[in-house]
């Protein structure tokens, strides 16, 4: 636990004190400001844009710091050869693996949270009267967040090269949105074996549709069975992307 | 060894077990492929497919509301109002929860004598009815629309007029009440929705019309004054 720990703390100094962590929940603050501006031209929803802009802007800033730090994260310490120097000490690998992921993770919900007080004090000045629903909102894409960076973080160490696991990453994080798509896709298909197929690859898929309450907002408040499903949700998926990524850690020949 | 595999395989049951919780939670948007054809389908895919349905819908809004300023040289009119139920349906079907695209597509179709449309607007707020329910208005502009096929008006405004004070009620059915008050020979009362709509900030995009208006029915309600004194 102290390793994890001690992992954890180092990591999350190290990704506060990033130029990539800084200028990312930068552009966050000036994409909400932004969205100040742009949403006078809503006219009588000048509210309601205000809210999903500066949701969505949250997110994808979130999404794209998450990425970026997760799939260097591992990497890097491989080509400079300074995991060679952690793991001479008594560090488990997964052990070293998990400080690391929730060290990221972590960085990337401060990040999140500044965005959010920043976005919420805006709205509050525009005289949105919004309830505790905003927490669950950004509660919401805080799960996305940590499914997307396990998803990278499997991804970065199985395929061996940045490039291709921020592409991997990006297309995942489509293919999420479009679950309900493929689901549609599915029913309207007469060729029963495609049909199981498009299913199954649905349910494998990241669902990112059904988890975006940010989307369905306007709609009201879901109740507490959906809100215990999504956190089991986030978990699951983040915990079954962290083993097996933990499994190809732990095969790696250094 | 097998130990993550198995915690793996446990994580993705457990995923997989709560999906239909999940799904069953959210109010399902429709499909993209129901989305209505406009140059601007590549815009609304592209941001959906990007988790951005929301805001896609407020891009859809705002371009509904340039399109009624004639500003959106993208979609041009054969004839008067033609693209309002498209591009009303649009935002609809982007975010189901957008209760004013409904009531403003309506609105417009149902009760600007320019554009009279009644059947495009039943349709929007058919469409509400069916994909937002709970939403009392759609139901009230429907029974207007009712009255108004029958010639009607009082009752038509009758059931109009609780609804302007409501938040979700369009600023132009303020405006559509007023007129009809105008043309029944009410002036104090248009005078009075004409004012209210200058008093608020909110409804700024009123106003260059409601300082005409008023001025209108200022000399209107003075001629009346005037005509028994010549008698």
């Amino acid at each position: 636990m102290n390793t994890i720990k001690a992992v954890f703390d180092y990591t999350f100094r190290e990704h506060v004190r990033h130029k990539v962590w800084l200028s990312a929940a930068l552009f966050g603050l000036v994409l909400l400001a932004g969205g100040l501006v742009a949403s006078v031209l809503a006219q009588d929803e000048r509210a309601r844009m205000m809210l999903d802009l500066g949701l969505a802007a949250n997110e994808l800033i979130a999404l794209v710091m998450v990425v970026f730090l997760t799939v260097h994260l591992i990497l890097q310490e491989i080509e400079s050869r300074a995991v060679f120097l952690i793991l001479t000490h008594p560090v488990r690998r997964w052990h070293y693996l998990l400080g690391r992921f929730l060290g990221t993770l972590a960085a990337v919900g401060l990040g999140m949270a500044a965005m959010g007080l920043v976005h919420w004090s805006l709205l509050k000045l525009l005289g949105w009267g919004g309830d505790g629903s905003y927490l669950l909102a950004w509660a919401c894409s805080l799960g996305k967040t940590a499914v997307m960076g396990s998803l990278a973080l499997l991804l970065s160490l199985a395929l061996t090269s940045e490039a291709a696991a921020m592409s991997f990453s990006v297309f995942f994080w489509i293919l999420g949105h479009f679950s309900g798509e493929i689901r549609f896709v599915a029913e309207k298909s007469g060729n029963s074996f495609l049909r199981a197929a498009l299913l199954a690859f649905s349910r494998a898929a990241p669902d990112f549709a059904h988890f975006n309450y940010r989307d369905a907002w306007h709609a009201g408040v879901p109740g507490p069975a959906w809100i215990a499903a999504a956190a089991l949700y986030a978990f699951g998926y983040s915990a079954a992307c962290f083993a097996l990524s933990a499994q190809v850690f732990e095969q790696k020949e250094f | 060894m097998r130990a993550p595999l198995v915690c793996a395989a446990l994580g993705f049951a457990l995923a997989v077990g709560v999906q239909p919780a999940l799904r069953r939670g959210l109010r399902e948007p429709p499909p993209l492929s129901e989305l209505p054809a406009t140059p601007f389908s590549l815009q609304d895919i592209a941001l959906a497919s990007a988790g951005l349905r929301a805001a896609a819908a407020d891009l859809a809004w705002i371009q509904l509301l340039q399109y009624m300023a004639n500003s959106l040289p993208e979609m041009k009119d054969a004839r008067p109002y033609e693209h309002v139920k498209t591009l009303s349906l649009r935002v609809a079907r982007l975010d189901p929860s957008f209760h004013r695209a409904y009531l403003y597509g309506a609105s417009i179709l149902a009760f600007f004598p320019e554009a009279n449309r009644p059947d495009e607007a039943v349709e929007i707020l058919q469409e509400g009815l069916s994909r937002d329910p709970g939403e009392p208005l759609y139901g009230v502009y429907i029974a207007a629309l009712a009255y108004k096929r029958r010639g009607d008006a009082d009752r038509m405004i009758a059931l109009l007029e609780p609804t302007l004070g409501d938040p979700r009620s369009p600023i132009e059915m303020k405006a559509i009440v007023a007129n009809l008050y105008k043309a029944r020979g009410e002036y104090e009362k248009a005078l009075a929705l004409w004012n209210g709509i200058l008093d608020s900030e909110l409804e700024a995009r009123e106003w260059p019309r409601a300082r005409v208006q008023v001025a209108e029915i200022k000399a209107l309600m003075k001629a009346r004054r005037a005509a028994p004194k010549r008698q």
